[in-house]
């Protein structure tokens, strides 16, 4: 009974080691009611001109593959139920866009099911910090990039061996399963010793408890880490550029312009800025980075 | 196919790892169950009280929340193993219970007179265990031993959780760069699939050489 009891004891402080409520991205109030009130809607020739976008008013709904569990990016909010963040704000105003109001349905998708569920028209979008490479443009297609982050190195504040990214060779390092950080270390340590694990928090604890040296993730899922854990340190600069589309089914060339067109007004509007504030904004130090300019990147 | 030859190496390494868990945890599983079947059947009521307490515990507790608990939460307390030990002891520990189980039926098998001709020849109740009764249990259970030691290879690709590249954590980092889903988890399920038909066929063997026909 006691190791059950410990089980459960362990189970409830991992829980506490996700993101306490106050630190969830737009608190009250900033899950952009205001943003949604000022975001484009599309016209009725631009709606015309896309079968797929004419599909989804009708039904009426938005499906997105997206995630439940990414802070400042997609994340749901227990109190509320809403999901909140960089990526959910940008796929209800997606919805917006499309049928008039933002009523968006997130299925949760995982980085080995997206392609899948695009295929067989599960969801009709992907806002999932979906990185653009031309290996995934082959299976589907990208509009975008709607941001640009990049792999950085995070340590605890102790340790002082690791600079670089070279520094990382020899040294066991963490990194979230299914993340580009895995490929990114092996470019740039071929010998580090990677390990990983399903989420953040558990890559966090992991380095916590001193199961490798440093963490590599994207600058963005790091920023909110470090904030939550002061004994948490990001080394550097990000080493990798890691552009984010939003993926779509393969040669649908016109929802594709429709959505590249959405994406266009919402950074001519102001509104691509004050969303990325409202989240990304919250950790990050300084202004609204400039939006990075569409099909700017192979594979988009 | 390319996707797959390409990546042979990864791979290769993910069946390695997933092959030395399964005989690590399977071995382990087999003597903790051995121990705690013992301890079930025993006249002392305190082990017999702890067998029942511990196979009750690991199966009514699903393994991903013990591979969880001893990767996060024992360095808590102060004890840490490396990954791969500790998922060995998380699936090993788990299977086990199912295992004692499994044998404990074996037990009820055997004929109450058995048991009580080698107590009648002077046998002392481990002596009796070891010569008499637990030799025939095992034989009538190879089967049901065999389908759990199926279980407890498709259980090692829980062991992702505790940040081992075994078989379907290589599939993923494939995939992650491939992108070829439907592909690549064919190939890992092939693999499995063919690792269980391994035992299977083993399990056979051992039947047909050991069944007592009754």
């Amino acid at each position: 009974m006691l190791v059950l009891t410990c089980a459960i004891a362990t189970l409830s402080t991992a829980a506490a080691c996700s993101p306490e409520p106050g630190a969830l991205p737009g608190a009250p109030g900033s899950t952009g009611q205001g943003i949604i009130d000022r975001a484009p809607v599309a016209t009725a020739e631009a709606i015309a001109a896309s079968p797929t976008a004419s599909a989804i008013k009708q039904r009426g709904q938005l499906l997105i593959g997206g995630s439940l569990d990414a802070p400042l990016l997609s994340q749901q909010n227990p109190a509320t139920g809403e999901t909140e963040g960089f990526d959910a704000t940008l796929g209800k105003l997606l919805a917006k866009y499309i049928i008039g109001s933002p009523d968006a349905k997130i299925v949760n998708s995982s980085s080995e099911t997206r392609e899948a569920l695009l295929q067989n028209s599960t969801v009709d979008v992907v806002f999932q910090t979906y990185t653009i490479t031309p290996q995934r443009a082959q299976k589907v297609a990208f509009a975008g990039p709607y941001l640009m982050s990049g792999q950085a190195i995070a340590t605890m504040k102790d340790k002082t061996a690791i600079k670089k990214p070279s520094d990382l060779n020899g040294k066991k390092v963490i990194a979230g399963a299914n993340t580009p950080g895995i490929e990114a270390i092996k470019q740039q340590a071929p010998n580090a010793d990677i390990v990983s694990f399903a989420t953040d928090p558990e890559c966090v604890q992991a380095l916590e408890q001193n199961r490798g040296e440093a963490y590599v993730q994207d600058l963005t899922l790091l920023a909110a880490s470090a904030r939550l854990n002061d004994k948490l340190q990001i080394v550097g600069e990000p080493f990798t550029s890691d552009p984010y589309g939003i993926g779509l089914k393969l040669g649908d060339d016109a929802f594709k312009r429709f959505v590249n067109d959405w994406l266009v007004q919402l950074q001519q509007a102001g509104i691509w800025q004050q969303v990325w504030k409202d989240s990304l904004g919250t950790v990050v130090s300084g202004e609204a980075p400039a939006p990075p300019a569409i099909g700017s990147v192979p594979g988009s | 196919m390319d996707v797959l030859l390409d990546n042979l190496g990864t791979f290769a390494e993910g069946v390695a790892t997933t092959v030395e868990l399964t005989t690590l945890s399977f071995l382990g599983a087999l003597a903790i169950s051995l121990v705690i079947v013992t301890f079930r059947v025993s006249p002392v009521r305190p082990l017999r009280l702890f067998g029942t307490a511990y196979v009750e515990v690991f199966q009514n507790v699903p393994l991903l929340l013990w591979i969880l608990f001893f990767v996060f939460g024992l360095p808590k307390l102060g004890i840490r193993f490396e990954l791969f030990t500790t998922a060995v002891l998380a699936v090993a520990m788990y299977s086990a219970a199912y295992y004692a189980e499994a044998l404990r039926t074996g037990i009820n098998t055997v004929a109450a007179g058995q048991a009580e001709a080698a107590r009648a020849l002077g046998l002392g109740f481990g002596q009796s265990l070891r010569w008499v009764v637990l030799p025939q249990a095992l034989r009538s259970v190879v089967q049901p031993l065999g389908n759990l030691t199926v279980m407890l290879l498709m259980n090692t690709a829980l062991a992702a959780g505790a940040g081992l590249v075994e078989l379907s954590t290589a599939a993923n980092r494939v995939n992650l760069v491939e992108a070829e889903p439907i592909l690549i988890f064919s190939g890992a399920a092939v693999v499995y699939a063919l690792l269980a038909l391994l035992i299977t066929t083993a399990t056979r063997l051992l039947e047909r050489r050991l069944v007592i026909h009754r």
